[in-house]
Order: C-alpha cells, then sequence, then structure tokens
C-alpha cells in the first residue's frame, strides 16, 4: 500500500472511531467519556489556531485566548441580547474573533520571533483584564450563562444541544468541517505562500510575496479557528467567562499544538488528545501532574521534533515503503 | 545617450549607515541588452547597491528610474512585481520544501495566484510553467529533493529558477559563481550568457576571470562611487582600477 493510500485509510478509520463514540463509549461504562471527547475535538481547533501560525507561517502566539475569547462571547452574548438561533451566533463567534484578531493583527505580524510571542501575549492580557473589569457586560471571572438554542428547528423537529448525541455529533461536524478547510487551505497557493514565508521570508518578499498581508492573512484565519473553538466551548459548557482569555489558556494550546506536531493536519488533534487523556487520568491522582506535562513536552521537542503526528507519519512510511525516508510531501502536509 | 532606454538609470543615489557612506551620490545608466557587470574592492558599496535597487533597505536619497518609474520607496515585492528579480550573495530558497514546491510557489506567486481553496497542485498552468522552470536551470532530476538537500551550486540553480519565475526584465546576480568548483562555475557562466540574451542582467562577481569573460560592459565601485566604467580591455587598462585594487606602487 503507498504512504497516501496508508493516510487515507487511517483518517477514514479516525473518523469512524470518531463517530462510534456515542455508542460504543456507554456501551462500555464510559458515557462521561464522551464529554471528554467533546471537549478534545473543541480544544483541538484551538491547537490547530496555534498549529497554523506556529506550522505554516512561523509565529509563535502566546495570545490564542483572546480570539477563544472573543468566540464565545460572540455567541453568548449575542443570544442574551438579540436571541438570535445556533448557527447565527456561531457566525458571530466567528466573526468576533476574526474581527479582533484582524485588528490586533495589524500591529502584531509586523513582529516575528520573541517580539511577536510578547505583543500576541500583551494583547491577550490587555482585554483579559479588560473583560474582569466589565463585569456588567462579560460577567468577569463568574462568567455568563445563557440557554442554547436549537441547532435546527423545522416545524416541530428540533435538534437540541440537551440531547447528548446530538451535541456531540453537531461538534464533530463543525470540527471535522474546520479541519477539512484547514487542509484545503495548507494545500493551496495561500498555503504554500504561508510556507514560503516561514521558510525564507526575505526569498518570500524577493519573489513577489507581500509577507505582510501574507501573515496577516494566517493571523485573521488562526484567529477564526480559534473563534470556533470558543464558540463551541461555549455551547458545550452554557456558558462564557472571562478567565479564558487568560495567557494560561494560550500556553496549553502551544502546549498541545507542540506535543502533537506543528505543520502537520491533525498534529492539533493528537497533541489535544494525548494531553486531555492524560489529565483526566493522572489529575485525580496526582496534583501535580503538569510537572509530567512539562517533562512530556521537552521529551517531544527534543526526540520528536515533529511531534506525534510527525511520528506517526514516519510509522505510516515505513509501512508503506519499508524504510524510513524523507516525506514526499513533505513541504505541503508536514514541515520537514 | 543610447538610443534605447537604459535598463536602469541611476542618479545621486546615496546611502548613510551611521555616518559611514556606503554609497555616495552614485549616478550611473546601464544600457539595455548588455550583460553589466559591477566589481569593486569588498566594502565598496555594491551589495548595499543592490540591496537599494530592490527596496530592501531605504535609500537616503537619488533616484532609480526602471521602466519609466521612479523605484525608490516601492516596497521589495512590489519591485519584483514591476520586473527586477535578484539572487542572494548567500543562496537562499525555500529550504523546507521541495525544489519543484519552491519554483510553483514562485510562478503562483507571479500569477496573482493565491486562493485558500484550490489545490495549489492541480492547477495545470502553473504546473507547466513549474516544470518548463526547473527543466531550463537542469534541475529535472532534483524536482522531488528537499532543497535543502541540494549541492550548493544546484542551489545556486534553484534559486535563478526563483528569480526566472517572476519573469523578470532585469535580472541582478550577486556573486553567482561564488563558492562554485570549476564545472559549477561553467555551467553557470553558460547559464547567465544565455539569459542575457533575452533579459537585461547586471552581476556582481569578485572572480575576474569569469566577469572579463562574460561582462560586455564593467562599472567599478569604490567607496560608494563609480570609480571607472568601460569594456574589460578598458577597465584592465585602467590605471585608478588597478590602483583602487592594488594599492599605489608606492604601498607595494
Amino acid at each position: 500500500m503507498t504512504t497516501s493510500g496508508l493516510r487515507i485509510l487511517f483518517s477514514v478509520v479516525l473518523l469512524l472511531v470518531l463517530v462510534a463514540v456515542p455508542y460504543v463509549l456507554p456501551a462500555l461504562g464510559a458515557t462521561f467519556w464522551v464529554n471528554i471527547v467533546s471537549e478534545i475535538l473543541i480544544w483541538s481547533l484551538l491547537a490547530a489556531s496555534v498549529n497554523l501560525l506556529l506550522g505554516y507561517v512561523g509565529l509563535l502566539s502566546f495570545g490564542q485566548a483572546l480570539y477563544f475569547g472573543f468566540g464565545m462571547y460572540g455567541v453568548v452574548l449575542s443570544i442574551n441580547t438579540w436571541g438570535v438561533g445556533f448557527w447565527p451566533a456561531l457566525a458571530i463567534g466567528v466573526i468576533a474573533a476574526s474581527a479582533m484578531a484582524f485588528v490586533t493583527g495589524i500591529f502584531a505580524v509586523r513582529l516575528t520571533w520573541h517580539y511577536f510571542a510578547i505583543i500576541t501575549v500583551v494583547f491577550s492580557l490587555i482585554f483579559y483584564f479588560a473583560a474582569m473589569s466589565t463585569k456588567w457586560l462579560t460577567g468577569g471571572d463568574d462568567g455568563l450563562s445563557f440557554t442554547p438554542p436549537p441547532v435546527l428547528s423545522i416545524g416541530s423537529f428540533r435538534l437540541s444541544l440537551a440531547d447528548a448525541e446530538v451535541q456531540y455529533y453537531t461538534i464533530l461536524v463543525i470540527v471535522m468541517a474546520c479541519f477539512a478547510l484547514k487542509y484545503l487551505l495548507v494545500n493551496s497557493a495561500l498555503g504554500l505562500r504561508f510556507m514560503a514565508v516561514r521558510e525564507n521570508d526575505r526569498r518570500a518578499a524577493l519573489i513577489g510575496i507581500n509577507v505582510y498581508f501574507t501573515r496577516l492573512a494566517a493571523f485573521v484565519l488562526a484567529g477564526a479557528l480559534a473563534g470556533v473553538s470558543g464558540a463551541l466551548f461555549a455551547f458545550f459548557g452554557r456558558y462564557a467567562s472571562a478567565s479564558y482569555m487568560f495567557y494560561h489558556v494560550s500556553g496549553e494550546a502551544v502546549v498541545w499544538a507542540i506535543v502533537g506536531g506543528t505543520g502537520s493536519l491533525l498534529g492539533p488533534l493528537a497533541g489535544t488528545g494525548a494531553l486531555i487523556v492524560f489529565r483526566e487520568l493522572v489529575s485525580t491522582a496526582w496534583e501535580h501532574y503538569l510537572i509530567a506535562v512539562g517533562a512530556i513536552t521537552i521529551l517531544v521537542v527534543m526526540f520528536m521534533p515533529r511531534g506525534l503526528a510527525g511520528g506517526w507519519d514516519a510509522l505510516i512510511q515505513r509501512a508503506a515503503t519499508g524504510k524510513a525516508g524523507t516525506s514526499e510531501t513533505a513541504g505541503v502536509a508536514e514541515k520537514a | 545617450m543610447s538610443a534605447a532606454a537604459p535598463a536602469l538609470s541611476i542618479s545621486g543615489l546615496t546611502k548613510r549607515f551611521d555616518g559611514l557612506v556606503a554609497v555616495d551620490g552614485l549616478s550611473i545608466d546601464l544600457e539595455s541588452g548588455k550583460l553589466n557587470a559591477v566589481i569593486g574592492p569588498n566594502g565598496a558599496g555594491k551589495t548595499t547597491l543592490f540591496n537599494l535597487i530592490t527596496g530592501e533597505i531605504p535609500a537616503n536619497a537619488g533616484r532609480i528610474m526602471f521602466a519609466g518609474r521612479d523605484i525608490i520607496g516601492l516596497k521589495p515585492h512590489d519591485i519584483v512585481r514591476r520586473g527586477i528579480s535578484r539572487t542572494l550573495q548567500i543562496k537562499s530558497v525555500f529550504g523546507g520544501l521541495t525544489v519543484m514546491d519552491n519554483v510553483r510557489i514562485a510562478v503562483l506567486t507571479h500569477e496573482r495566484m493565491a486562493s485558500p481553496f484550490r489545490s495549489a497542485r492541480s492547477l495545470r498552468s502553473a504546473a507547466r510553467r513549474t516544470e518548463e522552470l526547473i527543466a531550463e536551470v537542469g534541475l529535472s532530476e532534483h524536482s522531488q529533493d528537499l532543497a535543502s538537500s541540494l549541492s550548493y551550486g544546484d542551489v545556486a540553480l534553484l534559486e535563478l529558477a526563483l528569480a526566472l519565475a517572476a519573469e523578470p526584465k532585469l535580472l541582478l546576480l550577486d556573486e553567482p559563481v561564488c563558492g562554485m568548483g570549476p564545472q559549477e562555475t561553467e555551467r553557470a557562466v553558460n547559464m547567465i550568457r544565455k539569459l542575457s540574451k533575452r533579459i537585461d542582467v547586471v552581476l556582481i562577481e569578485h572572480d575576474m576571470e569569469v566577469v572579463f569573460d562574460i561582462a560586455d560592459y564593467i562599472m567599478v565601485m569604490a567607496q560608494g562611487s563609480v570609480l571607472a566604467t568601460g569594456t574589460a580591455s578598458e577597465i584592465a587598462a585602467n590605471s585608478k582600477v588597478q590602483e583602487a585594487y592594488l594599492g599605489t606602487p608606492e604601498d607595494e
């Protein structure tokens, strides 16, 4: 079987497993874990947001929680204020996050490396404190709760998030759609421009790429991904809280993205999944489990620079070709 | 003035770095249809001159007329789109991508293609043009290799393909044969000679053998300004040039 054949097979199997979750896990007496899988799916989009910036354009953001927060509040405030439906609320959350990413990106993408990392933290802290102190609007630390509108309502037919299966599949469909769009993006002409900027921004400018606008486009798209993540998390938790805009949340997304593998499409899902499962299993028994997360992160960075997804990909290639080799698609699907 | 418009017309170009004048009121018309070379001792301001022409550093004063327009103040990507491409002294490509993707990005950018949804590989005309360019510089057998795995001479050829993808009217080559072995040098020299038949070429080169062999017209720079201009034989016989390179006889 060819490498790409194995990759497609693996993607199909992964999708089938995810589709089977609400049936299989309760049957195994682990109903609680359905919600953990939902959470993994949602947070993987925040990790994908970091992954897009770090893995494809080479910008390390420690402030993606800001756009996550805007996604959350876009949903909750539009439902509480205007009483909009599920999809318009989701759209408003994503648009709010993207707009915020555009405004902050205008300044942030003038910088690179640690200066970029610092300015993204600064922006997220400014809005974190602003959200914390405008309690009348955001509810501050306590947050705002709301009643989610039905996902679909035709006549007497209703799909409500109160139904656990509807909630799970709604999340699954939206998250998979985001990963599909990201797949198209990183294989497109714009995606190639991102990688050109990541590899060598001087040469990128010298072949006619507007490096600034390319970075800004990536920053806005990453903001949109974080926005979808935040909006879904608001629907999932039935509330929005300013505490999710703290840089701690951004930092966690960076760890998920790096452990999963930057520059790989499904890396964020792998990293988020592995570390959230680890948290669920270990944190109840050991309060200081984050020490182990730190150690895992360091080990991955040292011994698996392409992350879990990169390691998995090497296995697939070995299985397909009988030897480890450089990927024929190293430039597009993964960072070499 | 020659009958044809000059390939590049520079007047009063000045660049200062904290008190050091790297380019000092330089004025020159580079004739179209000729292979122009810029030579001069280290620190003469040759690479700074290229950086000013491509907009990578801002000038303090002066004008650079190209295709009927002053290009001072334009951004590097705008200048590329107007038809000036360059290679760098330290060869510069997209190391983590394949040769094919390197050239494909340059071709798609030249075609103003930036769709976020259509697969870059499915674009037929761009794929054809990409293969043509790779064949033109002789890298077809390496098209699936990572750029970072190429030999130094092949990286230089790939960089040339990237520069050519923009279909430039003027090509600036910064030390194109620097660091190459004799065979690679010969291959590169033949390519430059061929290119200069259809594109205006200006090159900076330290290898005098190469310069005297291929340049139609030589400009000698020293301390940020033009010391002498002329054909190879004129430059070789110029006493001021000999002084700049070898020092005055008293110093010896």
